[in-house]
């Protein structure tokens, strides 16, 4: 299991390292520098676009930023290589910050607005800042030196491929962590993560700010690379080659991000020669084909499923000979090339290779993993502060949105260590009071008390991290990530590591992601999800989903867990078990609410049940007394027995 | 009216439905009952096209529909309300329940009186009367349930598939959603039902099939199900 990687690194080492032996033509090792450079900055937009889903418009300008900042020190200070590389790092990433912090507040078009708005500014400044920059003229670099000898183009190729792996393994670690799984978490559901104590806010700009940073470190590689800066280069074309190399590529993978790299560098160059174009576009038609052919005939694929690739490859093939002049067609196949990708294959180039090669993600091993460590002393945390006395104490509570009230000036006490059912028609407003327990809606007037403090205004992931976990009516679930990586976010509050622990596998970061593993596995192993703990949450079942969320949510060791509707869509069998583990749940000291429409689980585990109506309460007592009150059998139950 | 013939359909590289044959014959009401993942809103989805089958035939009044679009087969008399009512939230009922009819506007389908049928429609669905220019994005959960059913009626269909009409109603709604469809059959309206309320549901319907893993354990008359004691073990447990 182990051996692919290793063996894949090894052979991708011994290929960076020997190829500027191989092939001494410096214009070609200038090549190469060219695609790590652009590998270094895709790691890193790769983080903003593939994982945390947000479009950036500005990489190309951050990029700028690493590179004037290299070539600025460069031409006022003649500052060392080593430095000038750090201060493009720190540099850019507090340009990315400057932008994040108040960019990241919006989302979808706007954001991709602001950030183009950042990168043409970046543009000008450059252009207008005479003084500094040198303005139209642009500024030229020396060969740099390091340990006192001045590098040449090999040489410098050693740095970048050096600099380019050490990204590599950072960015992979990082992703791989608490921190990536924040990343991947928010875009899958951005509610969720903020009630999971993941700050959806905090974490974007986190991502963005790595990012930028990687974008800095290549854009002074790349000043050094080219020798000659100016500011024509950080152009608006920059930056969608940069996304048009990730979605070739394949996001959310490392080897997507050097493969488009390679494509966008390569391409242009390989439209301006015949010979060449002739010469690659024949292996390339020659590997789709016998590729598509192996998998047909392993039974992997099926006829009608390869045949695009295979005609767009021999398509392209006979074109190459057909024409006699490239420089009128480069752009139309360039095209061409870009539209085929963006269509057939949605998941990159690599997601389409994993796909047909039936590769597992790294996810589904993990999983495997997580079973074999020791189990957790206990899977569900028991609340300390046991005792009696109220936990939850929302005073007059009144949420109105326009001219409706939602909520009527409800008065909820909830005692601990109960099981408090909240029942009523639709749109009586109890999911609204789940809303307003956890900080998705700030009430438009009354008092919350949790734990003896007020809990109004705060924002979700704080009120989250005070001890309330909530499920979703409509589930809300991190859909590509696997169940044990969905419990890993709701225990994302267990780590203390930081990006130094994660960088450099340090023992404080493997022992708490051992921890968490171990803890999450015996938290789906509570549900009894154990045996799906490798398997993507959209593809599990609605019931497995609904039981998903109740492990993800136990994972933040609540003292006030909030169940919205979990019965909704499950059958009769599944609802016993279900009962089963809800009073699981409270024997751990664990106080809950609960809303339900069935009867029979609200009857036969709540002690005390609330009745909404219209957002106001029309009843309150014990399940017996509720469900022979005449109100609430008109409101909600219905003439027939139930 | 709808056949399926040894089914099979899943997502990824997983296996849901390992060859499933059922039929629901012209004015039936014909429920497929069985526990979480075991196939139920799959195979919903397989026979609207939402998910394209890897084996087997689905067939609509004769005609081949395996594999085809969703929208190619709605056109030919299909309608779906999906699970967790997706309506059209930003627009109006009136305009949800307008656009149900599409197909008979572009004249995929006969015509007909579409003014008359949505007055039936709300007929049926009081509710979204009073409601009828509200956003259909304000209405209650119930409501929403009652405008995603009403709109499947809209087409004039052929075969409706319901999936989960009464999931997160109140015990009240339930009733009344319950209520709706045995009028829907006795006007003769062919229907496929997925239901949590096992029970409710074998007593509108005709035929139940027990789906199990991915396969049909039982099925037959719905009278007869609903005594069979390994069924009511399984699956009828609780009343709601």
């Amino acid at each position: 299991m182990k051996s692919r990687p290793l063996l894949l690194a090894a052979v991708g080492l011994a290929a960076l390292a020997g190829f500027p032996f191989v092939v001494a033509n410096p214009y070609y090792i200038h090549l190469a520098q060219t695609i790590a450079i652009y590998a270094i900055l895709l790691f890193g937009l790769d983080i903003v676009v593939g994982y945390t889903g947000q479009v950036s418009l500005g990489h190309a300008g951050l990029f700028g930023i690493g590179a004037y900042t290299a070539g600025v020190l460069f031409m006022k200070f003649s500052a060392p290589l080593l430095v000038t590389l750090l201060a493009g790092v720190v540099v850019t990433a507090g340009f990315g910050a400057l932008l994040a912090l108040p960019a990241l507040r919006v989302t979808g078009p706007y954001l991709a607005m602001v950030t183009l708005a950042f990168g043409t500014i970046i543009q000008i400044l450059i252009n207008e800042m005479t003084d500094l920059t040198n303005g139209a003229m642009g500024i030229t670099l020396q060969r740099p030196r390091l340990l006192g000898a001045t590098l040449d183009e090999r040489g410098f190729y050693f740095v970048i491929c050096f600099l380019l792996v050490a990204a590599l393994v950072v960015v992979h670690r990082i992703l791989r962590s608490h921190l990536g799984r924040a990343f991947e978490a928010l875009r899958g559901s951005p509610v969720a993560s903020d009630c999971m104590g993941v700050s959806v806010y905090r974490y974007k700009v986190y991502a963005f700010v790595i990012s930028a940073g990687l974008a800095g470190l290549a854009g002074s590689l790349y000043a050094y690379s080219e020798k000659y800066i100016s500011p024509n280069t950080w152009n608006f074309e920059l930056t969608v080659l940069l996304l048009l190399a990730i979605i070739m590529g394949g996001r959310k993978t490392r080897s997507g991000a050097l493969l488009g790299a390679a494509i966008i560098v390569i391409l242009p160059k390989l439209l301006d020669d015949l010979e060449l174009f002739r010469y690659v576009s024949v292996t390339l038609a020659v590997v789709v084909v016998a590729g598509a052919a192996v998998l047909v005939a392993r039974g992997r694929s099926t006829v009608a499923r390869s045949a695009i690739p295979v005609i767009g490859s021999v398509t392209l093939a006979v074109l190459s000979f057909v024409l006699t002049s490239m420089t009128d067609w480069r752009l139309s196949i360039f095209g061409l090339i870009t539209l085929l990708v963006v269509y057939y294959l949605q998941d990159g180039i690599v997601g389409y290779v994993r796909q047909s090669l039936g590769w597992r993600g790294h996810g589904a091993d993990d999983a495997a993993q997580a079973a074999t460590l020791a189990a957790p002393a206990s899977a569900v945390s028991t609340s300390t502060a046991a005792g009696t006395g109220e936990l939850v104490a929302a005073d007059q509570v009144l949420m109105q949105f326009g001219g409706l009230k939602a909520l009527n000036e409800v008065t909820l006490h909830v005692a601990r260590g109960t099981i408090h059912g909240l029942i009523g028609p639709n749109g009586s407003g109890k999911s609204t009071m789940m809303n307003v327990l956890t900080g998705i809606y700030v009430p438009t007037a009354g008092a919350i008390a949790f734990k003896g403090q007020s809990i109004v205004g705060r924002t979700s992931a704080r009120i989250a991290l005070a001890g309330i976990a909530r499920t979703f009516q409509n589930v809300q679930l991190f859909g590509e990530m696997t169940a044990l990586q969905n419990v890993l976010v709701g225990l994302h509050h267990s780590y203390r590591s930081n990006l130094l622990d994660v960088a450099l596998h340090l023992p404080r970061f493997r022992r708490e992601e051992r921890e968490a593993a171990a803890r999450a596995y015996a938290l789906l192993k509570f549900v009894g999800l154990e045996s799906l703990a490798g398997e993507e949450a959209r593809n599990l079942p609605y019931g497995k989903q609904r039981l998903l969320e109740i492990a993800r949510a136990l994972a933040l060791n609540p003292e006030l867990l909030l169940l919205d509707e979990p019965a909704a869509g499950l059958t009769a069998p599944d609802i016993k078990e279900l009962v089963v583990i809800i009073r699981k749940i409270r024997e751990h000291g664990i106080t809950l609410i609960l809303i339900e429409h069935h009867m029979d689980v609200v009857m036969s585990v709540c002690d005390v049940v609330t009745v909404l109506d219209f957002g106001q309460k029309i009843a309150e007592g014990t399940p017996a007394a509720v469900q022979s009150d005449p109100q609430v059998i008109k409101a909600y139950l219905g003439s027939e027995a139930h | 009216m709808l056949t399926l013939s040894n089914l099979h359909a899943g997502y990824g590289k997983v296996e849901v439905l390992h060859g499933i044959s059922l039929e629901v014959p012209k004015g039936q009401v014909v429920t497929l009952i069985g526990s979480n993942g075991a196939g139920k809103t799959t195979t919903m989805r397989a026979i609207s096209g939402m998910i394209a089958p890897r084996e087997g035939k689905v067939m609509l009044g004769g005609v081949d529909i395996t594999g085809r679009d969703s929208h190619r087969i709605a056109r030919l008399g299909l309608a779906h309300s999906p699970e967790g009512r997706r309506v059209f939230a930003t627009m109006s009922v009136n305009d949800n329940l307008l656009l149900g009819a599409f197909p008979r506007y572009t004249g995929a389908r006969a015509r007909g009186d579409i003014a008359a049928d949505l007055e039936r429609a709300m007929d049926y669905f009081p509710r979204l009367k009073e409601r009828r220019t509200q956003l259909a994005g304000t209405l209650s959960g119930g409501e929403q349930q009652m405008l995603a059913m009403a709109r499947a009626m809209m087409m004039n269909p052929e075969v409706v598939l319901l999936d989960e009409p009464s999931m997160g109603l109140a015990p009240i709604l339930v009733d009344e959603v319950f209520r709706i469809i045995s009028r829907l059959r006795a006007e003769g309206v062919t229907m496929l039902l997925v239901e949590q309320f096992a029970a409710a549901a074998l007593n509108v319907a005709d035929y139940g099939y027990v789906l199990e893993n991915g396969r049909i354990a039982v099925h037959g008359p719905a009278e007869k199900l609903k005594n069979d004691p390994a069924v009511q073990a399984a699956y009828l447990g609780g009343s709601h």
